[in-house]
């Protein structure tokens, strides 16, 4: 009920709600992204998340849920759970693990052929671009085959999450290009 | 001076009475069933459960050496108080892993246990404790209890392959055995539930990789009290960050299984009743004294040190509890002596130590600060669409619904606490078949095998399964304090007594007609509760109120039975009664035998608020017939509640309500006074009537009553009675609390008789009390009686 009120109110002022999902493997840096958005210009210190967080971010009058869910690879399963109602999602990948990208991959493309994340936003971070021996965004692009897709909107943005460089960028982006209202 | 007293003086006698276990089912088995005893049977909900069938059988047992003190847990007792010790880790590459088990591997998928150990979010806090339960099977070296125990099921199952209800009980029985393979891969017998306590610290760590390390460490024990041991898991998770070797798990694991409990006394099933019904701190004391005397006899006469423990012990002296209704105890953890109170009384459905209250109050409150209405489902909203939370909630437990506890952003301790508070709120400690399905903590790893389970209990912290309507019927969250039922929810079908009741009242389509009024009794019954919270009665004086709504919805629904199908599943009618409904309580069949009074089951004050209240309440007896607790139920009656009876005929609780709530004439109060006066004669009797007499209802004050009859008889009948009750270990604590005004008029009867014995005195003694005088005061004090309950 609480929720409908604040749709409405949503119309009225031109708010947006977007449920966003953000996952990766393990160590992408899941967290502090999260957590530099919440809390913009404190210094973040994640340890790994067992089980999920969830914060809700408003930037740009688009009040952002964004659900994190730890990335080990034995709870990767219940990713699917987190599917129903999401319209965006954030994918995080250590630019500097060149030896996962290929896992990171396979993980991406089994999520967003899920039915569930079909009209889903994809927007991919680039993380740990401070890092020697990173890929840039392009080779990440390439890496994660992302032009394969097709009737797919996405956008890698590139981020040094430590610092808070480029994830606001990436949020811009979201909610530029959501159009649908939340669905429940 | 107790010991003196003998404790079962005539436990012999009362076994004349009993029929014998065939016997009482023969009765039953002219009544629609025993149900689906082959999965209830095979899996009692709890090793507390099992316990109860053991105790009352030895109740009603020939006792070769009646003075013999028993113990709950005698040192002798193969059974260990722990039985594993497990510490599980989030491994920063593979998730939660096991990392060391006590004295064995618990067998099983290890990972998944890891999974519960390790509660989501637990990242975020620096401690969490978590309960889950584990349907495991007894290993191979397990004691003779279990084997004794599969035999007996083993000899029950034929029986129950006769019986017409099968097909519905294998039903039931598949549907089960799909539940439990979610938790247990080797199926098939369901000996008592494993329950685990588990403790799990996060510490942030700067010399490791990714700052922290996250542990946990879990007790498995079949023991239903397992809160005694959460100081000991502190010392021994934290000595395990410093050690994190086997041995830091061996040193707990010998540490809580050298807790000695061996003087804490058996009781039987309506002793236990008493005592968890009184706030007497010293009920039942004399068989705490016994079962030191006899340790203190047992020892002279040996004269060896018996048990290892027994010279330390000799040292600290053999004291009596301050309350009865805990042991106290201590566990010996690295030289730290460590107490720990063990309660006296363990009802089946009772895991932990949860509070009603708590509960009670987090869903109470913002119901009466905003109420929001709920959708509409017979089964659940008794009253309407502002039906209380708490009914919501207890009505969806008994109609087997799937319910969870979501409590996003708290510790997963607190929302188990919440699941098996709600299974102690459901089950009364006399239904059963909650906790077996409970899940007080679980997260989206075991979603799969949760769906699978028909009805279950479940608390997460995860709010994305309030995203998930399609999962649950009914959704409580602990932050908000409010419940949701599910726009997914199956509807009610249309039954046999619902049809029944439409026909025959068709004025009133629904509970929900007429909000003002209050049918079911439930209104009232919440405020009462609520009064007793703000009145701070405590915590067993609310659980004791739930037993006696528990016991009262059983009892409705064995009247609603007997209405629309003729019979009930729920009473085991005594003999000489009988069954329709419409015989008229309070008949004596044999003139000449008192006890034969006609009557059973729950009583109304009239013929109209019967009707109303079964018209409200049709929906969720309905929904309730065709569940686990409701086949359960059956189940106990048949093989515990109505075997520990001593006294069959006339029906106690019956002809007690009639003294309560009906204005009887003279001619039907005494026959009731007289029934109790010759059926209550030995111990077992004196508990059974004292079962019926709670302290906080009332207590013996309509029993007393009986001392102001106008018939001569009566009055002699009851002195004769509160006599025996007086001098009952039990009943004096129940005479103790009666009204100066009843006991003068004993103590007055009492000197008439012994002037009475001296002829010249007698015509005396009654000429000084003429009979208007006691019909006035049963007038006044009949009148009183609402008013004199506190």
């Amino acid at each position: 009920m609480g929720g409908s009120v604040s749709k409405i109110m949503g119309k009225i002022f031109g708010t947006k709600e977007m449920r966003i999902l953000m996952l990766g493997l393990d160590a992408a840096g899941k967290t502090t992204i999260l957590y530099k958005l919440k809390l913009t210009n404190q210094d973040v210190t994640t340890i790994p998340t067992v089980g999920f967080n969830v914060e809700s971010v408003t930037y740009k009058n688009v009040k952002f849920n964004v659900w994190d869910v730890g990335g080990q690879d034995k709870i990767r399963p219940l990713w699917r759970h987190y599917y129903s109602g999401t319209q965006g999602l954030i994918f995080v990948v250590d630019s500097s693990d060149t030896q996962r990208m290929d896992e990171a991959r396979s993980e991406l493309h089994k999520i967003i052929n899920d039915r569930e994340m079909k009209d889903a936003l994809l927007l991919v971070f680039a993380n740990k671009q401070d890092i020697q021996g990173h890929l840039s965004p392009e080779e990440v692009t390439n890496a994660l085959q992302l032009t394969k897709l097709k009737d797919k909107l996405w956008y890698v943005a590139p981020s040094v999450a430590t610092e808070g460089t480029g994830i606001f960028e990436g949020l811009a982006w979201l909610s530029n290009n959501v159009k649908t209202p939340p669905q429940k | 001076m107790a010991t003196a007293l003998p404790l079962r003086p005539s436990g012999n006698d009362s076994n004349s009475l009993q029929p014998t276990s065939s016997d009482s089912s023969s009765k039953t088995n002219g009544l629609p069933r025993l149900s689906p005893a082959t999965s209830l049977l095979r899996r009692s909900p709890s090793g507390a459960h099992t316990a109860v069938h053991q105790r009352s059988v030895d109740h009603v047992a020939p006792n070769s050496r009646p003075r013999r003190h028993k113990s709950q847990y005698p040192l002798d007792s193969p059974e260990r108080h722990v039985e594993y010790i497990l510490v599980a880790s989030f491994h920063i590459d593979r998730g939660p892993i096991m990392e060391h088990q006590y004295p064995a591997a618990i067998s099983g998928d290890e990972s998944m246990l890891a999974e519960l150990m390790l509660p989501d979010q637990t990242h975020v806090r620096s401690q969490d404790w978590t309960i889950f339960f584990l349907h495991k099977d007894t290993s191979a070296d397990e004691d003779e209890g279990s084997d004794s125990e599969k035999k007996k099921k083993k000899k029950r199952r034929p029986s129950m392959q006769g019986n017409e209800y099968a097909e519905n009980g294998d039903e039931f029985d598949s549907s089960e055995d799909s539940a439990e393979s979610s938790d247990d891969e080797d199926g098939g017998e369901g000996p008592p539930l494993m329950y685990v306590l588990n403790l799990v610290n996060t510490k942030q760590d700067n010399t490791v990789r990714r700052g922290a390390v996250v542990k946990a460490m879990a007790i498995c024990t079949r023991h239903s009290f397992l809160h005694i041991y959460k100081p000991l898991l502190l010392l021994a998770l934290e000595d395990y960050f410093k050690s994190p070797y086997p041995e830091t798990l061996a040193t707990l694991y010998h540490a809580v299984n050298a807790m000695d409990l061996s003087l804490m006394p058996k009781l039987s099933m309506l002793e236990r009743q008493i005592l968890q019904a009184t706030d007497s701190k010293d009920m039942f004391i004399e068989k705490f004294e016994g079962i030191i005397q006899q340790r203190l006899a047992k020892g002279e006469e040996i004269g060896e040190p018996g048990s290892p423990v027994s010279p330390k012990r000799a040292a600290a002296g053999y004291i009596l509890p301050r309350d009865t209704h805990e042991f106290e105890s201590k566990v010996v953890y690295n030289d730290i002596p460590i107490p720990v109170k063990v309660p006296t009384v363990i009802w089946p459905e009772t895991v932990g130590d949860f509070s009603l209250i708590k509960l009670i109050q987090t869903f109470s409150a913002p119901h009466s600060a905003s109420p929001q209405p709920f959708l509409l489902h017979p089964h659940l909203t008794t009253n309407g669409a502002f039906t209380h939370p708490i009914i919501v909630l207890i009505n969806a437990m008994l109609t087997q619904k799937r319910v969870i506890f979501l409590g996003h952003n708290r510790p997963s301790g607190e929302v188990a606490e919440a699941v098996l508070a709600a299974c102690a709120l459901a089950s009364g400690g006399i239904l059963r078949g909650f906790t077996r399905h409970a899940f007080p903590y679980t997260d989206l790893t075991k979603i799969d095998d949760l769906l699978k389970v028909p009805g279950f209990i479940a608390g997460v912290t995860n709010p994305t399964f309030a995203n998930h309507p399609e999962w649950w019927d009914l959704l409580c969250d602990l932050p908000t304090g409010r419940i949701k039922i599910s726009s997914r929810i199956e509807p009610a079908p249309v039954t046999e007594g619902l049809v029944y009741f439409q026909q025959q009242n068709s004025f009133i389509a629904s509970g929900s007609s007429g909000s003002g009024s209050d049918p079911t009794g439930d209104h009232a019954f919440m405020d009462d509760i609520q009064r007793g919270i703000t009145n701070r009665h405590g915590e067993n004086a609310i659980r004791a109120k739930w037993r006696e709504y528990i016991i009262k919805f059983t009892r409705v629904a064995a009247a609603f039975e007997e209405a629309v199908y003729g019979t009930s599943n729920l009473f085991v009618i005594g003999p000489g009664e009988e069954l329709s409904p419409d015989s008229p309580s309070g008949l004596q069949a044999d003139p000449l035998n008192p006890t034969t009074l006609r009557g059973h089951g729950y009583v109304w004050p009239d013929e109209g608020s019967k009707q109303r209240e079964l018209i409200a309440s049709v929906s969720r007896i309905e929904g309730w017939r065709n569940t686990r607790s409701y086949y359960g139920f059956i189940q106990d009656i048949a093989s515990m509640y109505y075997p520990a009876r001593p006294i069959k005929r006339p029906d106690l609780h019956h002809h007690h309500d009639r003294l309560k709530k009906l204005k009887l004439s003279h001619a039907d109060s005494g026959a009731v006074y007289l029934a109790f006066a010759h059926s209550v004669k030995d111990y077992a009797g004196i508990c059974q009537l004292l079962t019926v007499t709670p302290e906080r209802n009332a207590g013996l004050f309509y029993l007393s009553m009986g001392l102001f009859h106008p018939d001569h008889t009566v009055r002699e009948s009851t002195v004769d009675l509160l006599d025996r009750i007086a001098s009952h270990p039990a009943g004096r604590h129940f005479w103790a609390q009666l009204g100066r005004f009843a006991k003068l008029a004993y103590f007055r009867l009492k000197r008439d008789r012994e002037t009475a014995q001296s002829p010249v005195s007698a015509s005396k003694a009654q000429a000084s009390m003429p009979f208007g005088i006691h019909q006035s005061l049963v007038g006044v004090a009949l009148g009183d009686g609402n008013v004199r309950k506190s």
